[in-house]
């Protein structure tokens, strides 16, 4: 078998999710991608078993990515406050610079692939997550609530906001960009609430 | 080791099960699979040859088109 091309290989990930993200799952097809990439359907077979295998690495990949930007910096010991700084700081930037990315990976975790793609992310976060968390409940900094009513208060506002960032758009149809003053409003309402 | 590449009309399961005792019995083919969730129903194969022409033989024969796609 001749050797793998890294810079095609490179390429080839691009479009796919470029294209899998545009078109979803059911639109995409490998003739398309290699159209796309300028690679014959050979050459992605050469890289990948099938369409499928191709949707879950890629998955697996992008979510290794994620996770790495989301822990960059970020140390389970540091103080509450602190450590929702960084966290907040880190999955901004990851969205706001890997926005195709970070879409490719909710997509993954609304579909069948979820099971999948999830297994590899999930327990380093949760390992990581929850010591921070227990440290926090332990050191009187964090009340206590169950996990799902924690990440909710805790993280669901930041991606509200970048949500509508990628829509361009608030309630009601008003113009919005995201910025870190909003970001910072918003995380302080959220330390205050997190407050035993 | 070889990985080819064919485009084919293999469209259900069932097709791929006709194909299973062929490819099985080889002790050149390594693995195969047919992505039938893409338009162009690839099979895929590795073996430890070069075997287009037997595989495309065999697969005719067994009532379905297939053809290599050349890198």
């Amino acid at each position: 078998m001749r050797a793998r091309d890294e810079h095609k290989e490179a390429i080839v990930k691009e479009k796919a999710l470029e294209m899998l993200v545009i078109q979803g799952f059911d639109g995409f097809s490998m003739q398309k991608l290699a159209k796309a990439a300028s690679v014959s359907p050979a050459t992605l077979y050469i890289y990948y078993k099938d369409k499928d295998d191709l949707i879950v690495r890629l998955g697996i990949d992008e979510g290794r990515k994620m996770t790495d930007a989301t822990f960059f910096k970020f140390d389970p010991s540091m103080s509450f406050d602190q450590g929702m700084r960084v966290q907040w700081k880190n999955r901004s930037s990851y969205w706001l610079q890997n926005p195709i990315s970070a879409r490719y990976v909710e997509q993954i975790k609304h579909s069948p692939y979820r099971e999948k793609v999830v297994e590899t992310m999930s327990a380093e976060f949760k390992e990581v997550m929850g010591q921070f968390v227990r440290n926090a409940v332990i050191n009187k900094e964090l009340v206590q609530v169950s996990i799902e009513t924690y990440w909710t208060i805790a993280f669901a506002p930041l991606y509200n906001l970048l949500r509508f960032h990628q829509e361009g758009k608030s309630m009601g149809n008003r113009d919005f960009t995201f910025n870190e003053e909003v970001m910072n409003e918003t995380l302080e309402l959220v330390l205050k609430a997190l407050k035993p | 080791m070889d990985v080819l590449v064919f485009k084919t009309n293999l469209l259900r399961k069932k097709d791929v099960k006709v194909l299973t005792p062929l490819f099985e019995s080889s002790d050149e083919i390594i693995r195969w699979n047919v992505d039938l969730k893409d338009i162009d129903k690839i099979l895929r194969i590795e073996a430890t040859c070069r075997l287009s022409q037997e595989i495309q033989d065999l697969v005719k024969k067994a009532g379905y088109d297939c053809e290599e796609l050349i890198d």
